[in-house]
């Protein structure tokens, strides 16, 4: 029976259409709107990763982006578990571990099942499912285990940056970012505009959530049909879509209003008055700061040395 | 035009301003002076130039708001008009309405830092006036709490703190309560006293919670159409209720009542609780009003099975049918922490039930839970004993209106009609509607505004329009999370007078979520005090609201009258009268014998 073209095409038409279709519904389900809004939201906590040098802060996930480059799979194995190591250090709050875990898992899924579909590597191809013809003129031959390692691959690489980038955001007050940046002689508006998206980003969230919430009070259906309810779907999706035209006018409005009251507040607050910035905080180096720097500097210079030796370098052409 | 302002004095001189493109000036003709440690109460109704005269004379007027200015406003011999914001700000600070969206860094601190950083002021100096206003604030305790951790009250000191902190001589705070539960509220005007007392800071309020400020305030400024109609110590304001009628703003409640009974007060107005309570202990007053208590009390034991007014024993009661709301030892959990715990209530039909309680005390996720919004993690929500399903919202509007407090929010539609018909176009109308499309097009006043833009008509069109839309739905109840919030007292009065038509019209139970204790709350005929997620008293508005002692420790405030009559005669209260008409005809229908019962000099006009 599983040779038979038919349940041949439904098996390739749900390999390649469930991935695409459940990680938004897994999004939605584990995070959702209001779960999005704590993702990028600072925690205070008194932890030495708190305390460390905001510009460390900053250099971390740039260093740590430069590995992820430089190294073979192996390697870049190595440079992602040091990325998971602070995170121990760190404790996060339990929402915060399930919206990560989603916003980490969920790319790599994606990447891992992406790759494996459309990455064609030289023959001869080792398929874990090769599509019968009619799928296959879409694009994608089949699954392919060596695409899907690539995928694993390219995906772990993003997900360096990413990892480290969020730890360094839930552990790191938007003030010491400022300071860091203006420290590298980065221009105020650049820490401003990092302060405001920040800020008003779950604000912005939380907004949008509130007004998906007022269409269906006013009898807009948004529910979802059941996942057999397959002639259901289209319905369900041009409501949708319909829908984002509906709360696009509130949500104007309502954003409008409030970056003029903003654009007041940080007039008021004397913002752009100096070229120069004072600082409340005035980062003395510690201990912990110098251990951080040692590390970090070891790590991309060992990197360095390591590929100019060809040890674990990446090859190109 | 007159020459330099005395030395620390604010000083608008024949300010008007009209903004760009309006046909009608915001400011005509406003002259107003303030001294160093005043506090200054401005009011009037919405729309009647009070939020442009704040912006004016923290002097956003006409550097960032743009429109034609005449006149000028000084500070001493500044001009504040001509100077950049961030100059200006060094003498007029300005906390805008809405805390949310003046709080633009993550901490308490950095908030509060943020304005001295910006003014390049060394790093003791910044660290030094942190600490001042977070001291000052009362926020001290909170600074490295995020911002988006803190409760409305939190943010809005934090808001006062962060303007503080560019030093500023004057302090101008658009509606600074509206978001405040009555104790929150409180907290701030405490705050602003001790700033204007001990920092010789001037205070310059703009509010319609004038209940709340008056006591506070040294000076009271009227505006009528954006002219300063009145501008007089609180005493003398409101010695002549006439210009407040005719605006239409309201007047305290003790004010109301010295007015009411002026034998019993005698010259010198009542402005806060205090001073009633001292100006009528121990005369006839007192007597009256505890006769009238014992009155009430022996009807009550007479007319003992009946319920707000209702009788219960030949007819089946509300008890005896079943509710139309229920929650049944429903508790809602968010990140570990409960913010409904073990709630079991019931809302019969026709009633009109108030839930109160401070901020976070669980009321908005209680309301919720009845349309589907959020999951209870113990507990049953029914309607007309149907389990309400969490996240069926589609399903449960139908039966169940929630009226957001951001109406704006619910309105998608590009005509009013339109907007009344919304819901038909996703479910079927109504078979039995109460109120059809024209008929809610009259009852609601949107007569020959058919075809308007929503957006055209004022805040108050714009909250009318959301709760006609529900109601073509035909809903078995409508739930209301905190409708009256930043209306001046003549939008909430005919807000009220609306709800009360309504019910007369469609007869439909009213579950309102609200701070407005004085107003919304004292309408229903119940209420339901909530406290740390808890129910903590239940009963007839009456009732509850004499249980003074219980609402200040879940941080909610009785009405005035009904803490003067608790402050008189304690638990002999019993049910407290909440209407200053009422209390004034009971008090004098139970007074004796004005030349027996009045002692020389009591109730006599005082100095």
């Amino acid at each position: 029976m599983m040779n038979s073209l038919f349940v041949q095409t439904i098996i390739a038409y749900l390999l390649i259409f469930a991935v695409p279709m459940v990680l938004p519904f897994v999004f939605l389900k584990v995070v959702g709107l209001s779960g999005l809004r704590t993702l990028v939201t600072y925690e205070a906590k008194d932890t030495p990763l708190h305390k460390l040098d905001p510009r460390l802060k900053v250099l971390y996930p740039v260093g740590m982006g430069v590995l992820s480059i430089l190294f073979t799979w192996k390697f870049m194995l190595i440079v992602f578990g040091l990325t998971i190591l602070p995170w121990l250090w760190l404790k996060p709050s339990r929402a915060k571990i399930k919206v990560l875990m989603v916003m980490i898992i969920g790319p790599a899924i994606a990447g891992f099942w992406g790759q494996g579909l459309y990455y064609l590597p030289p023959p001869p191809i080792h398929f874990v499912y090769k599509f019968p013809w009619t799928m296959a003129w879409l694009g994608s031959p089949g699954i392919t285990t060596y695409g899907m390692i690539f995928g694993l691959q390219q995906t772990s690489r993003v997900l360096v940056t990413v990892s480290t980038s969020m730890l360094i955001l839930i552990s790191t007050d938007v003030g010491d970012f400022t300071w860091a940046f203006e420290r590298f002689k980065a221009p105020p508006h650049v820490g401003f505009a990092l302060t405001a998206a920040l800020r008003f980003l779950p604000e912005m969230i939380a907004r949008t959530n509130l007004v998906l919430r007022a269409v269906e009070l006013r009898g807009y259906d948004m529910s979802r049909p059941r996942w057999h309810q397959f002639g259901q779907w289209p319905d369900y999706a041009r409501r949708l879509s319909r829908c984002v035209v509906l709360v696009t006018v509130p949500l104007l409005i309502g954003t409008l209003r409030g970056t003029a009251t903003m654009a007041m507040v940080a007039d008021a607050r004397g913002f752009g008055a100096s070229k120069k910035r004072g600082s409340l905080h005035v980062h003395k180096t510690t201990a912990v700061d110098i251990w951080g720097y040692a590390i970090l500097g070891v790590l991309v210079v060992g990197a360095l040395v390591l590929n100019h030796l060809g040890i674990g370098a990446r090859y190109y052409g | 035009m007159t020459s330099a302002a005395p030395a620390g004095q604010l000083h608008a001189e024949d300010v008007s301003f009209a903004y760009v493109g309006a046909v009608r000036a915001a400011l005509r003709h406003v002259n107003l002076a303030v001294a160093p440690g005043e506090v200054i109460l401005i009011t009037g109704a919405s729309g009647c130039g009070k939020s442009t005269l704040a912006l004016a004379l923290c002097g956003l007027i006409p550097s960032r708001v743009h429109g034609e200015l005449r006149g000028r406003v000084m500070f001493g011999s500044a001009p504040l008009s001509g100077m950049k914001p961030h100059e200006a700000s060094q003498i007029v600070g300005m906390v805008f309405q809405n805390p949310n969206l003046q709080l633009i860094n993550q901490t308490v601190q950095s908030e509060v830092a943020f304005g001295p950083e910006n003014l390049a002021l060394p790093q003791p100096e910044i660290a030094a006036r942190v600490d001042w206003c977070l001291d000052v604030t009362g926020m001290a305790g909170m600074r490295t709490a995020a911002v988006v951790t803190l409760s409305g009250g939190q943010k809005q000191r934090t808001a006062i703190a962060a303007t503080l902190a560019m030093r500023p001589r004057v302090l101008v705070l658009d509606e600074p309560l509206s978001d405040l539960d009555p104790v929150g509220a409180q907290e701030v005007l405490a705050t602003l006293q001790r700033l204007a007392r001990d920092g010789g800071t001037s205070v310059i309020i703009i509010e319609h919670r004038v209940d709340e400020v008056a006591p506070w305030a040294d000076r009271v400024v009227l505006m009528d159409d954006g002219r300063v109609v009145l501008d007089q110590p609180p005493r003398a304001a409101w010695a002549e209720p006439g210009p407040w009628r005719a605006t239409g703003v309201g007047i305290p409640d003790v004010v109301q009542l010295a007015h009411a009974v002026p034998e019993a007060f005698g010259s010198r107005l009542p402005l806060s609780l205090t001073e009633a309570a001292d100006a009528v202990r121990d005369t006839w007053f007192e007597a009256a009003l505890a006769a009238a208590a014992a009155e009430r009390r022996t009807a009550a034991g007479d007319s003992a099975g009946h319920l707000n007014g209702t009788p219960v024993g030949a007819a089946p009661g509300p008890e005896a049918v079943p509710p139309v709301l229920s929650w049944d030892g429903v508790s809602v959990e968010f990140d570990g922490k409960r913010a409904v715990d073990d709630v079991t209530l019931a809302v019969h039909e026709g009633e009109w039930v108030a839930l109160i309680g401070a901020n976070g005390s669980g009321k908005s996720t209680l309301t919720g839970l009845t349309v589907g919004l959020g999951k209870p993690s113990a507990g049953v929500v029914r309607f007309r004993g149907q389990p309400v399903r969490p996240g069926k919202v589609f399903d449960h509007a139908a039966q169940v209106a929630l009226l957001l407090q951001a109406a704006d929010d619910m309105l998608f539609e590009t005509t009013v009609r339109k907007e009344l018909e919304f819901g038909f176009r996703f479910r079927a109308r109504p078979e039995n509607p109460v109120l059809d499309v024209p008929e809610a097009v009259e009852f609601f006043g949107f007569a020959g505004r058919e075809e308007d833009s929503p957006w055209e008509l004022s805040q108050g069109g714009r909250q009318r329009l959301a709760l006609a839309a529900l109601l073509v739905g035909a809903p078995g109840v409508l739930v209301l999370d905190e409708p009256t919030t930043g209306q001046d007292a003549q939008h909430m009065r005919a807000f009220l007078r609306l709800l009360d038509r309504v019910r007369a019209r469609i007869g439909i139970t009213i579950v309102t979520v609200t701070h407005d204790i004085r107003g919304l709350a004292s309408r229903a005929a119940r209420v339901v005090l909530l406290g740390e997620g808890q129910v903590r008293a239940d009963g007839p508005t009456r009732q509850v609201f004499a249980k003074t002692g219980d609402l200040i420790r879940w941080g909610v405030l009785a009405p005035p009258l009904a803490r003067l009559q608790s402050e008189l005669l304690g638990p002999a209260a019993g049910d407290v009268l909440l209407e200053v008409d009422e209390l004034a005809s009971a008090v004098l229908a139970h007074r004796p014998d004005p030349a027996r019962a009045t002692p020389p000099g009591a109730g006599a006009l005082r100095p």
